[in-house]
C-alpha cells in the first residue's frame, strides 16, 4: 500500500530501496512543496530519541518527506574542558562523553596521551584494558538491544538485557569500586590490580552468556513483528555508508569488514581470536544481528584474556609521568617530590599533535590531540561515531513511515553524549 | 496505622471499635496513597540516564514502590528526575515539561550535574537545575548509584507523608 | 605510503598544491594551500584511495608559543608566575597563522580488513578567511564543517547548509576559540586548578 486518496501524496519507499543523497546538505530532507504537510517536533524529550535529539519532521500522512535534526541539547563543553585542566586531571572527563562506552571514550584519550609522551605499558595492564573494553562492549550492545526493543514495543527485552547489564556492572564494581564511569585506565597502565575472587566471577559470567544471547536471538530473530519492523528499513549502500563516514556495527551490517581492532590492533588484539562479524543488506535487521553477534566474539575474547593473562605490574614506573605508590612517599624524598609535581603541576609532553582512533561499540571512536608542550592540552577534538551516523538519519527515512523513523534512529545507536560533546 | 486483620463474624461492641476502624485525617490518607504511587517523567538527559533506566530493572525495582511506570507525558507524571547535565540549550525544555507537570508535583535533581553543574564549570552546562525549577530532592554521586536514587525516593515519600509541601509552594511561601 | 611518496603523487597530480609535508608521529601530514584543496582532497579520493574522512578539525593557535598566553577574556590566564597555570618550559615554535584545519582521511577497503592508511591534510587560515567545503567530495563531511564553524567560526565556503549545528541558533560567538571564557559561574574553588 503506497497512496492514499490523495493523488499527489508521496508514495512510500519501497523496501529494500537504498537511500540516496538528498539534494542540498547530505543530512537534512527538504520537504516539497505546495502539499498538504505538518510538520511536527520530535523532542527534546521523548521516549525514543536516545537522549536528546531533536528532529524536526514534516509529514505527508504517516510518510516522512522532510528531517531536519537539531542537536546540542546537551552540548557539554567537553572539549573546551580539557583544555583546562592537565592531562591526568582530564581523564575523568572523557567516559562522560559516549556515557554508554565509556571505557571506550577513556581508552581512546588515554592512548593518544601515552602515544604523545611514549611511555610503554606493562602486558598486564594491556591486557586488563582489553578485557574491560570488550565488557563495555557487551555493556553497550545490551543498552542498544534494551532500548531497541523499548521503541519498538517489546519492553520485556529491556528487563532481560538491563538483568546482564547489571551483572557486567558488577564485574567493573569489583574492579574499579564504580559502576560506570571509572577512571580506571591511567596513563602508563591502569588503576589497579584485578582483585581476587574477580577470575571466578568473570568466568561465572562468561559461562553464563551465551545462553542469555541465544536467549536474546530466539526473544527478537524470528519474532514476525520484530522481523516486519526491522527488515527492509534503513537500507544503505557500503558506498553511501562509507561515504557518509559510517563505521563499526553500522558499517559492518553493509558488508564492509573494517574493524580497527582488526585493521591497526591496539591493545592486545593482535594476539587474540575473533571474528570479524558482517552482515550483507545493511538495513535495521541487519546492524541488529551484526550487534548480537558482536556479543558472542567479546565473550569469547574476555575468555581468551582471562586464559592468557599474564602476571606482573599494572602500572608503569616512569616516575616522570606516573604518580609513584603511595607507600614509597613516606621514605622517598624524590617519590614525594615527583608525586608533588605530577599533582600540581602534571607532565610535559613533546608539542605535536596525534590522531588516535579505536574502535568503540558504535564505530570509530577518534581522539585528535594537539600538545604545545605544557602540562595542558592545546586541543582536543573528538571524533565521535554518533554525531557521524546521526547524518544518515534523514536520508534513510525519507519516504518512509515515522514508525520507521523511530527503528532507524534506534538501530544507529547513537548516543547524544558524544554526538553533542 | 498497623490494624491486626480480625474476622467480624461475631457480634461486635462499641469498645472493640478501634480494632475494625481505621482514624485518619484526609490529608494523611491522600498523602499515604500518594507518596506509594509517584510516577516519575521519564527525562533522561546523559550518563545519569544510564542508571535511571536501571531503576525499574529486576535488581532495584523502584516498582515496589509504586514508581515504577515512567510516564513519556509530562502531564500524567508526579515526579521530574532531571538525570543529566542541562545544556544552557535544554534549559528551555526542561522548563516547559516542568510547567506541563500537573500539581502536585516533585522534582528531583539527579546527580551533581543537574544539582549544580557537577563538574562542567563552563559556558555551555546550567550551573544547577534549581535555577530555573524549584528542585525537592538532590541525590549526590557521578552516576549516583541506582540505590542512592532510591534513597532519594524515599526521601520524597517521607517527605509527602510528613506533610511537607512540594518544593514550588515553598518557594512560593519564601518570595 | 610515506609521506615524501604521497606528498610526490600529489604533486604530479596537483602542481603547487602542497606547502609542506611531513611524517608526523602517526601518519603522513601534507599541508595544502587553501585554494587547491579541493584538487588535492579529490585526487586523494579517486586516485590515492582514501574514501573515508574521518574528521573535520579546527584548531586555534591564538596564543601558541608565547610565555604568557590566556583567555584574554578573564582574569585567569596561562601565566607561568601563576599557580596552577604553568605555561611551557620551552615554549614551541610559533605558528604560521591563526587557524589551522585539519581533515584525517583513511582508506577503507570494501571486501577485506585492511589497514586504513591514514592522512592528514593541514589547511592554514587566518580570522576571516574561509576554506572550501568539502561536502561534495566526502558527504559526510557535512555536520563537521558545521560543528567546526559554530564552535571555531571557520567559513566554509560552498557549504549548502552553514548554520549553527551545536550552540543555540541565537547564540553570541564561538565558543573553543581561545578568547572566548571557559564560562561558568564564579563559587569557592573557581580559581584552584
Amino acid at each position: 500500500m503506497s497512496t492514499t486518496e490523495n493523488p499527489t501524496s508521496t508514495p512510500v519507499r519501497p523496501l529494500w530501496q537504498s537511500a540516496s543523497l538528498p539534494p542540498g546538505a547530505p543530512s537534512n530532507v527538504q520537504p516539497p512543496e505546495g502539499q498538504d504537510l505538518i510538520t511536527i517536533n520530535f523532542g527534546p524529550n521523548h521516549p525514543s530519541t536516545h537522549g536528546v535529539l531533536r528532529l524536526i519532521v514534516t509529514l505527508d500522512g504517516e510518510v516522512v518527506v522532510g528531517l531536519d535534526a537539531d542537536i546540542g541539547y546537551v552540548h557539554t563543553g567537553f572539549e573546551k574542558n580539557f583544555e583546562q585542566k592537565t592531562y591526568w586531571k582530564g581523564i575523568p572527563y572523557a567516559p562522560r562523553m559516549d556515557y554508554v562506552a565509556f571505557f571506550a571514550n577513556e581508552l581512546a584519550y588515554v592512548h593518544a596521551v601515552e602515544r604523545l609522551i611514549e611511555i610503554d605499558v606493562p602486558e598486564r595492564a594491556r591486557w586488563i584494558r582489553t578485557l574491560f573494553a570488550e565488557l563495555n562492549r557487551i555493556h553497550s550492545h545490551l543498552i542498544y538491544l534494551g532500548t531497541s526493543g523499548v521503541e519498538l514495543g517489546a519492553i520485556s527485552l529491556f528487563f532481560y538485557c538491563l538483568r546482564e547489564r547489571d551483572k557486567v556492572l558488577d564485574l567493573f564494581e569489583m574492579v574499579t569500586g564504580v559502576r560506570m564511569h571509572d577512571r580506571y585506565p591511567q596513563f602508563g597502565g591502569v588503576a589497579e590490580d584485578l582483585p581476587k575472587g574477580f577470575y571466578a566471577e568473570a568466568r561465572k559470567f562468561c559461562d553464563d552468556m551465551p545462553r542469555r544471547i541465544d536467549e536474546y536471538i530466539d526473544l527478537v530473530a524470528g519474532n514476525s513483528i520484530w522481523i516486519d519492523r526491522y527488515q527492509g528499513i534503513g537500507c544503505i549502500t557500503p558506498e553511501m555508508a562509507i561515504a557518509m563516514g559510517l563505521s563499526g556495527p553500522n558499517l559492518r551490517a553493509c558488508g564492509v569488514p573494517y574493524d580497527i581492532r582488526r585493521a591497526t590492533p591496539y591493545l592486545v588484539y593482535d594476539q587474540l581470536e575473533f571474528d570479524v562479524v558482517t552482515a550483507d543488506k545493511g538495513d535495521a535487521y541487519d546492524r541488529l544481528m551484526c550487534r548480537v553477534k558482536e556479543m558472542y566474539e567479546s565473550v569469547k575474547l574476555i575468555e581468551q584474556c582471562l586464559d592468557s593473562m599474564p602476571g606482573g605490574p599494572v602500572m608503569s614506573d616512569d616516575r616522570k609521568y606516573v604518580l609513584p605508590p603511595r607507600s614509597e612517599l613516606q621514605t622517598s624524598m624524590e617519590s614525594l617530590i615527583h608525586h608533588f609535581k605530577l599533582v600540581t603541576e602534571g607532565f610535559r609532553p613533546p608539542a605535536g599533535q596525534l590522531y588516535e582512533a579505536i574502535e568503540s561499540p558504535r564505530g570509530e571512536f577518534g581522539c585528535f590531540l594537539v600538545s604545545d608542550g605544557g602540562p595542558k592540552p592545546w586541543r582536543i577534538h573528538f571524533r565521535a561515531p554518533s554525531f557521524v551516523s546521526l547524518q544518515v538519519t534523514a536520508m534513510m527515512s525519507e519516504r518512509r513511515y515515522i514508525a520507521d523513523l523511530i527503528a532507524v534512529v534506534g538501530s544507529l545507536d547513537g548516543v547524544m553524549g558524544e554526538a553533542d560533546r | 496505622m498497623a490494624v491486626t486483620p480480625v474476622s467480624i463474624n461475631k457480634a461486635v461492641r462499641v469498645g472493640d471499635l478501634e480494632q475494625y476502624v481505621m482514624l485518619t485525617t484526609v490529608e494523611k490518607a491522600i498523602a499515604w496513597s500518594s507518596s506509594n504511587s509517584i510516577w516519575p517523567a521519564g527525562f533522561g538527559l546523559a550518563c545519569c540516564a544510564i542508571e535511571m533506566m536501571s531503576l525499574p530493572s529486576p535488581r532495584y525495582d523502584i516498582a515496589r514502590f509504586g514508581a515504577e511506570v515512567f510516564r513519556s507525558s509530562p502531564r500524567q507524571a508526579d515526579l521530574l528526575i532531571v538525570s543529566g547535565r542541562v545544556a544552557h540549550k535544554m534549559a528551555p525544555a526542561v522548563r516547559q515539561v516542568y510547567d506541563q507537570m500537573l500539581v502536585p508535583k516533585w522534582v528531583m535533581a539527579m546527580g551533581a550535574c543537574s544539582s549544580s553543574g557537577g563538574m562542567f564549570a563552563n559556558y555551555a552546562i546550567l550551573q544547577g537545575v534549581d535555577k530555573i525549577i524549584p528542585v525537592d530532592v538532590h541525590v549526590p554521586g557521578c552516576p549516583p548509584r541506582p540505590e542512592a536514587v532510591v534513597d532519594g525516593l524515599m526521601v520524597i515519600q517521607k517527605k509527602i507523608r510528613a506533610g511537607i509541601a512540594p518544593a514550588y509552594e515553598l518557594e512560593k511561601s519564601k518570595a | 605510503m610515506s609521506a615524501d611518496e604521497l606528498a610526490a603523487a600529489v604533486e604530479a597530480a596537483v602542481p603547487g598544491a602542497l606547502e609542506a609535508h611531513s611524517d608526523a608521529a602517526d601518519m603522513p601530514t601534507l599541508t595544502v594551500r587553501r585554494e587547491s584543496l579541493l584538487d588535492v582532497c579529490r585526487h586523494l579520493r579517486d586516485a590515492l584511495g582514501r574514501n573515508f574522512l574521518s574528521a573535520v578539525s579546527a584548531v586555534d593557535y591564538l596564543g601558541y608559543g608565547e610565555e604568557v598566553a590566556g583567555y584574554f577574556g578573564t582574569e585567569r590566564g596561562r601565566d607561568i608566575n601563576r599557580t596552577g597555570s604553568w605555561g611551557s618550559a620551552e615554549t614551541p615554535e610559533p605558528m604560521p597563522h591563526r587557524f589551522a584545519v585539519y581533515y584525517h582521511l583513511a582508506h577503507i577497503d570494501m571486501t577485506e580488513t585492511a589497514p586504513p592508511d591514514r592522512v592528514r591534510l593541514r589547511v592554514w587560515l587566518d580570522e576571516g578567511e574561509s576554506v572550501p567545503s568539502v561536502v561534495e567530495i566526502w558527504p559526510t563531511a557535512d555536520w563537521h564543517e558545521r560543528e567546526q564553524y559554530d564552535l571555531m567560526g571557520i567559513e566554509f565556503s560552498g557549504h549548502p547548509n552553514l548554520k549553527r549545528l551545536i550552540m543555540p541558533s541565537d547564540w553570541d560567538g564561538h565558543p573553543l576559540r581561545k578568547d572566548y571564557p571557559i564560562g561558568g559561574e564564579p563559587v569557592q574553588f573557581t580559581d584552584a586548578i
